[in-house]
């Protein structure tokens, strides 16, 4: 799969580059953001998939969250996918912010016209890693996934779907699976739920690390029900730390707060 | 004869200088002799005051009880009387209506019958009523003791004995044939109007005093090591003074000569060390103490017993504290000053070295527990994590799940943990200025404080409930926990 460079800048000791290929899963160009840190021009470093939320594209998270220096500290490859197919010229798909283009879900569809191109979950877990490992300098056996709100939730329940594939996964803030993937008919609405998905998780130790703002707006009208899931990762024995951060809210000023200690979390395990 | 006087002059010049010199060393010493006066009385009179204010105190809760108990015994008479009064009443009116009932052979009948008996049992029942007071009206009022107070006053006026004078060690050439040089200083702000000088010679040849010292008692529970240092202590072992101590490691012929019972001794990390102490006087060095094995892996620490609340109670190696389920009465529990008088904890003894330790703690599900460090100078009526000199990680167990708290100086962030941690692990780096702890059977890593301490910590141990809890310690740190 050829990879086309998009953009290239030094960053932190490292570089923070853009790259755009053809997806056979998406059946559309896709770009996605890699941080290359210093380690990687001699030793093969673990990578990080961080998956971004509502409306994101690649560019949100590596203009705004400020995860360069802990990557490049800690020896860790971050790559942030987009959040959905782009242009595929579905009818509908730039009809609401929280549907659709920006709004991939991390689903697999069901149903069409969307089953074509929103197949986001086989695009993260499988395409994406098998073309970062093709083309640069990574640890196959040690990759980790972590994101915010869409893609918090998204983070989780790749980890959950694939015992084993993830050394562990972290988020802030995770959306409360609600109509919308159901309509892009991810199977039942329980395949696609992180709760329900914990509730009958069997595989290897997880270690996740949440961090949720208590001034977010959605956690206040009840679109994240973190309890839900807290209250089954406690009954499953499944190590979760959840931190409610007073005074925060869903932005990324949010995320950049605490990036650092998401990174390393991740690190921990990836450098071990 | 000019010149004479002119020398004369220059001469009572010179007097005078020096006397306006002195005048001013006497104004100087005059001022801080006032100082010291000043902050004594201050410190005497507060002293006073204060049991003065204790005393009032006393009394008023005294008269409070007494107006209590009064109060309520005469509110017991006031009861009774109306239970009398309404006793008698009844029987008023029984009889009443017994004078209003029309047959009067049955009249006769129950009235006689009836009435006997009532008429009985209300003069037995009248020797029941006591109309007197139950209690006094006055108060007593005993004497006032003072007399402490009055001793107090008195020994203002009293300057106090100064503290002893420090003999410094004789510099060499300080001494000739027949003369000798002695320094001595005061450390205390005594005032003092002289100093008397003894002396007595010692007879070289048959030295009464100079035979060898025995050998030194090194107190294991007392020493703590970590991976670059150990601290030692010991018992003199002797009777008659000492001059100084030598302590020596066996591994590598190491030794370091110091003047009281303690050494913080420098190591090398992942050894075993084999100490002993000698003491030393003017007769030479005694025999070696028995020695103490050391290993400078992780930090080891034993707990401090004479800080333990008294329902703490502990193993006999010393690890595990327990909080008993017997409810001790507070007249059998005996406070020390150091002791904790509230919060059931412990103190674990000081980490005395810059750097990295860690150790553990082993609980169970049920144990609702405080650990952490604290300053060895925390509120010992405080509670752990309650104030600013100690932080620490706290269980709480409630019948639907576990809840935790990080505490400092009584905040704690908000967050949920999902599986809970019967090993936890404690890191403590005084570089960074960070206390972390870890769910070490899963290496999970729970939470960080960040705080730049600035004096050595101890560890704190506390039972919020009955339960038991063990420190682990002498573990090497596990790489996570000081990323």
């Amino acid at each position: 799969m050829a990879l086309t460079q998009v953009s290239s800048n030094k960053c932190a000791g490292g570089f923070q580059k853009v790259f755009e290929h053809d997806s056979t899963e998406l059946k559309c160009k896709m770009k996605f953001a890699i941080y290359l840190p210093p380690k990687a021009e001699t030793d093969k470093c673990p990578v990080l998939y961080w998956l971004s939320g509502l409306t994101c594209t690649e560019q949100n998270f590596i203009t705004k969250a400020g995860s360069q220096l802990a990557a490049a500290e800690h020896g860790i490859i971050i790559v942030a996918p987009d959040t959905s197919p782009r242009g595929c010229n579905i009818e509908g798909e730039d009809e609401s912010w929280d549907f659709g283009t920006g709004a991939g879900f991390y689903v697999n569809a069901t149903q069409d016209p969307w089953k074509t191109n929103y197949r986001m979950y086989s695009y993260v877990t499988e395409e994406l890693p098998k073309l970062i490992n093709a083309n640069f300098s990574t640890d196959p056996d040690r990759m980790s996934i972590s994101g915010h709100s869409m893609g918090g939730h998204g983070a989780l329940i790749c980890a959950l779907k694939n015992p084993g594939k993830y050394k562990v996964t972290s988020c802030r803030v995770c959306v409360r699976p609600h109509l919308r993937p159901v309509r892009l008919g991810g199977g039942s609405p329980s395949a696609y739920d992180a709760t329900v998905l914990a509730a009958s998780y069997s595989g290897p130790q997880l270690d996740i690390l949440i961090d949720q703002g208590r001034d977010d707006q959605f956690l206040s009208a009840s679109q994240l029900l973190p309890d839900n899931l807290i209250a089954v990762c406690s009954e499953k024995k499944i190590p979760v730390v959840f931190r409610l951060q007073p005074g925060y809210d869903h932005s990324y000023f949010f995320i950049y707060s605490f990036i650092n200690d998401h990174i390393k979390h991740h690190a921990k395990y990836l450098n071990a | 004869e000019i010149a004479s006087i002119r020398n004369q002059l220059q001469g009572k010049v010179a007097e005078m200088e020096n006397f306006a010199g002195h005048l001013e060393e006497i104004f100087l010493t005059v001022e801080e002799n006032f100082g010291r006066q000043e902050q004594h009385l201050e410190q005497h009179y507060n002293d006073v005051l204060q049991t003065l204010s204790q005393r009032y105190d006393d009394r008023e809760t005294g008269l409070q009880e007494e107006k209590k108990s009064k109060l309520e015994s005469l509110y017991k008479q006031l009861v009774a009387c109306g239970q009398a009064l309404d006793t008698s009443k009844e029987l008023i009116e029984t009889a009443q209506e017994v004078y209003r009932c029309q047959d009067e052979r049955l009249f006769l009948k129950v009235a006689q019958l009836g009435l006997l008996r009532d008429f009985f049992f209300l003069e037995f029942a009248k020797e029941d009523i006591d109309l007197s007071l139950s209690t006094s009206l006055e108060f007593s009022t005993p004497l006032a003791d003072l007399s402490d107070v009055k001793t107090m006053m008195d020994s203002i006026n009293v300057v106090p004995a100064p503290s002893a004078p420090v003999i410094n060690p004789q510099l060499p050439n300080s001494a000739t044939q027949t003369s000798l040089h002695v320094c001595w200083s005061l450390f205390s702000d005594d005032t003092v109007e002289y100093y008397e000088l003894y002396y007595r010679p010692v007879l070289e040849d048959t030295p009464a005093d100079s035979t060898l010292p025995s050998p030194p008692a090194i107190k294991q529970r007392e020493c703590s090591s970590c991976p670059e240092a150990a601290l030692i202590r010991w018992e003199s072992g002797n009777t008659n003074p000492v001059d100084s101590y030598i302590v020596e490691l066996s591994e590598t012929g190491t030794v370091v000569a110091v003047p009281t019972c303690q050494c913080l001794i420098q190591l090398q990390a992942g050894r075993q060390y084999l100490i002993s102490v000698r003491a030393v006087n003017i007769g030479g060095p005694s025999d070696r103490s028995d020695a103490i094995t050391i290993s400078t892996t992780g930090t080891f620490f034993y707990l401090l017993e004479d800080t333990a609340h008294p329902c703490l109670s502990m193993s006999e190696d010393g690890f595990t504290i327990f909080y008993g389920d017997e409810e001790l009465p507070i007249t059998a529990m005996a406070f020390e000053d150091n002791t904790f008088t509230r919060c059931v904890a412990i103190l674990g003894d000081l980490i005395p070295v810059r750097g990295r330790h860690y150790w553990e703690v082993e609980v169970d599900d049920e144990t609702e527990f405080r650990v952490g460090v604290a300053y060895e100078d925390t509120e010992r009526d405080g509670y752990l994590g309650a104030n600013g000199s100690s932080w620490c990680m706290r269980h709480i167990r409630t019948p639907s799940r576990h809840k935790y708290e990080f505490l400092h100086n009584g905040w704690s962030p908000d967050l949920r943990i999902t599986v809970h941690p019967v090993r936890i692990g404690v890191a403590l780096d005084y570089d960074r200025g960070t206390l972390s702890f870890f769910n070490a059977n899963l290496e999970q890593h729970l939470h960080t404080f960040h705080c730049r301490f600035h004096n050595y910590v101890h560890p704190c141990f506390s039972l919020d409930n009955p339960g038991a809890l063990t420190v682990h310690n002498g573990i090497q740190a596990p790489d996570y926990t000081f990323i």
